[in-house]
């Protein structure tokens, strides 16, 4: 279970990223939080990841605060990261290799790499191949079978499925229902909002490190995502008069 | 968790393609600056042999004592079987001193004076690989150790982990310094080999213990830029930035702080030139010379009765007179100079090591005045062996003088046989290596201690390293 009470994040420069931040990622659901560049996804993502220290409030995985213990909180959960660039020198089963290890897969073999990255739908001429010349998406694939390797009970991503294409998109989401399936607790920063739409459980908008509208799937299904998040992203109630919003 | 890190970063290192390129290029540097240092000791090694002979040769062809006296007699430093991996100021300085009555000896025939273009671009010696060449690769192998895994993203989903951060600095650390000797150890294993099997080199027990002193000053200093290099990289946030500033601080430690000390030192404790000692030396001695005529007149003419009375009596006493005088005279040039030499040597002395301690602020120049004292080539050696043909000197002048005394004769116009087998011989003996090694103890500790400052720096900075 992935938990953010009351967080708030005020970089050195005075931006205020995030202003009291709260939700909650409950086993075998998965949150889309959707947000305009700069809404301060990224920055939830680093504070559960302890990269960064939040000025106020708590994140918790599976109720073990982030800031306290942050070692034994990273053991539970997976990260793909937004881009990620891996070992260039590698290959595809060496770069999986090493994170496994870190992530204290330490008994995995090469059989195991190879069905991870055709899980991910990696062609499989490239799973021995440097990653040098790999494409972002090919990258991105990768990440996520380093996530799917640690198998922690909760996975964080940062906008994930930029960088691939429609059908390793449609694979993607497969995995990600599995996940679901598995009762992890998946959240998902992400722009993509018909892909989301699809198997999201929950969906957040954030807006100027606020999260301004959660609702469930049953909530959604008869509404239009996208006129819903541009009439959320333009008006918002309390901070109406922000002429930057309409774009 | 350790040992996964470690094997990462070598894997990594080994499969880039700067690490074909610093191998190849190591081993070809080595392996020849050993060859060149080898080649040279051999050449320096023949000609040392073939002068003494010569030097032998001549004045036993001379045939007066007189002519002996005027040639004198050269005195060579035997070349150190060390020189070949740290040639040190051997050849600008030269090997050679010559010993006769009237001058102060003196270092004259360095190579750098034969041929004026050595002294252009110095000696290609393995200690110039290491302080030029393997420094930078020291850097080129650690500039983006830290900065370059944030860069890449591996830096996050690393700590994504519960990998604590000082096991994955220390991991890359001794992964990164492992992957850095690779490239050397096997150049430097086949280069002992060649020191081991050349014919005419002998290393003795103690060259072992100082060449392994050395190497491990070597080492040391490549650890520097080594941590040097990681705390770089874990205080920027771009890898374009560390290198530059690395190579800042690397022309600084390499090439200017050496310079810069010097002019200070100069500035600050200023000496009298060679030429201005050597002008009053020479003003002592055409001075001694007429006062020598002065003193020979007026004693021929005290003697004037005796001449003309008792002319075997005055024969004698005139040979006595000179065999003194001649004694006394030269015992007063060498007074003098000795005087004027020990001045000068206290003020230069004084100097020169105001210049060394101010330059060992650089690894560059404690490596390079380490390695020198421990191979023997260094200004130390070569002012032990200077100092050593300065006490010859006296000795030689007194056996030479008493000679020239015994070899007047009146009677005949026949000159004496010279015989030189029982002229005093120059005996010089090189450092211990007990000195040697109490003189490069600061040089060591400074070494160490920019090695523990830069690690604990990079270790230190890498704990709050934003990873982001
Ligand atoms: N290191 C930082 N220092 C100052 N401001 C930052 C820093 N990182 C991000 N920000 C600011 O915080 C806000 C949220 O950024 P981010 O979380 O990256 O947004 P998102 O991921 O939703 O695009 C932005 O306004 C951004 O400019
Ligand atoms: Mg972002």
């Amino acid at each position: 279970m992935l938990e953010a009470i009351d967080l708030t994040k005020r970089y050195e420069d005075g931006e205020l990223a995030l202003d009291g931040l709260t939700f909650k990622v409950e086993p075998g659901e998965i949150f889309c939080m959707f947000g305009a560049n700069g809404a301060g996804k990224t920055t939830t993502i680093n504070l559960f990841l302890n990269f960064i220290p939040a000025t106020s409030g708590t994140a918790l995985i599976e109720s073990i605060d982030v800031a306290k213990d942050p070692l034994k909180a990273k053991r539970h959960v997976s990260f793909v990261s937004e881009n990620v660039m891996l070992y260039g020198n590698f290959t595809a089963i060496q770069n999986l290799d090493y994170f496994s290890r870190l992530a204290g897969k330490r008994h995995l073999v090469k059989k195991d790499f190879a069905e991870v990255l055709e899980r991910v739908g990696l062609q499989k001429e490239a799973f021995d191949r440097r990653i040098k010349n790999f494409s972002k998406g090919m990258r991105q694939k990768l990440g996520i079978a380093i996530a799917l390797v640690k198998n922690a009970p909760n996975v964080l991503l940062d906008e994930p499925t930029s960088g691939l294409d429609p059908q390793s998109g449609r694979e993607f989401l497969e995995i990600l229902v599995q996940m679901r399936d598995q009762g992890k607790s998946v959240f998902m920063s992400t722009h993509d909002i018909f892909r989301a739409k699809l198997i999201a459980d929950r969906i957040g908008f954030m807006r100027k490190g606020r999260l301004v509208m959660m609702k469930t799937a049953a909530e959604l299904a008869h509404e239009d995502l996208t006129d819903l998040y541009i009439q959320y992203m333009e008006q918002q109630p309390g901070a109406a008069a922000v002429p930057q919003a309409g774009m | 968790m350790l040992r996964d890190i470690i094997k990462k970063e070598i894997l990594d290192n080994i499969t880039s393609p700067k690490f074909v390129f610093t191998f190849l290029l190591c081993t070809i540097l080595i392996l020849l600056s050993v060859y060149t240092g080898v080649a040279n000791f051999r050449a320096e090694q023949k000609e040392h042999t073939a002068s003494l002979a010569l030097n032998k040769k001549n004045m036993e062809s001379q045939p007066t004592y007189a002519s002996l006296a005027g040639i004198g007699v050269k005195v060579s430093k035997p070349p150190q079987v060390l020189g070949t991996v740290v040639t040190g100021i051997e050849e600008a300085v030269g090997r050679v001193a010559p010993v006769n009555i009237a001058a102060d000896p003196n270092l004259i025939d360095s190579k750098y004076s034969s041929n004026p273009v050595f002294a252009v671009f110095g000696a290609l010696d393995l200690m110039f690989i290491v302080k030029i060449v393997l420094s930078l690769f020291a850097i080129l192998f650690t500039y983006d150790a830290i900065v370059g895994e944030k860069e890449k993203g591996t830096l996050k989903l690393a700590l994504s982990n519960d990998v604590p951060r000082d096991r994955l600095i220390l991991g890359k650390a001794i992964g990164g310094y492992i992957s850095l000797l690779l490239p050397l150890l096997i150049p430097l294993i086949l280069s002992l080999l060649i020191l081991l099997i050349t014919p005419d080199i002998s290393l003795g027990g103690e060259d072992w213990a100082r060449l392994l002193l050395i190497f491990l000053m070597f080492f040391l200093y490549l650890s520097v830029f080594f941590s040097l290099g990681l705390f770089v990289s874990a205080r920027t946030t771009r890898s374009s930035t560390s290198f530059l500033v690395l190579l800042f601080v690397w022309v600084v430690f390499v090439m200017v702080i050496p310079k810069v000390a010097v002019i200070t030192a100069g500035q600050i404790r200023p000496i009298p030139s060679v030429h201005e000692v050597t002008a009053q030396k020479d003003a002592f001695l055409q001075q001694i010379q007429a006062e020598g005529q002065k003193g020979f007149g007026d004693w021929a003419q005290k003697n004037q009765e005796l001449a003309k009375t008792d002319v075997k009596a005055y024969q004698e006493k005139l040979r006595q007179f000179i065999q003194d005088y001649q004694q006394e005279l030269t015992n007063r040039i060498d007074e003098n100079n000795a005087a004027l030499e020990r001045d000068y040597q206290q003020k230069k002395r004084a100097q020169q090591s105001l210049a060394v301690n101010l330059s060992r602020v650089s690894p560059a120049s404690a490596l390079t005045f380490g390695s020198m004292t421990l191979a023997r080539t260094g200004i130390d050696d070569f002012d032990r062996f200077l100092a050593s043909v300065r006490a010859y000197k006296p000795i030689y002048t007194k056996w030479i003088n008493s000679k020239l005394g015994e070899s007047i004769n009146f009677q005949s116009t026949e000159q004496v046989k010279i015989k030189i087998d029982d002229m005093p011989q120059h005996i010089y003996e090189p450092q211990w290596l007990s000195r040697s090694f109490v003189r490069t103890i600061p040089d060591f500790a400074l070494l160490t201690v920019m090695i523990i400052v830069f690690f604990v720096g990079a270790y230190i900075s890498f704990l709050r390293y934003d990873v982001r």
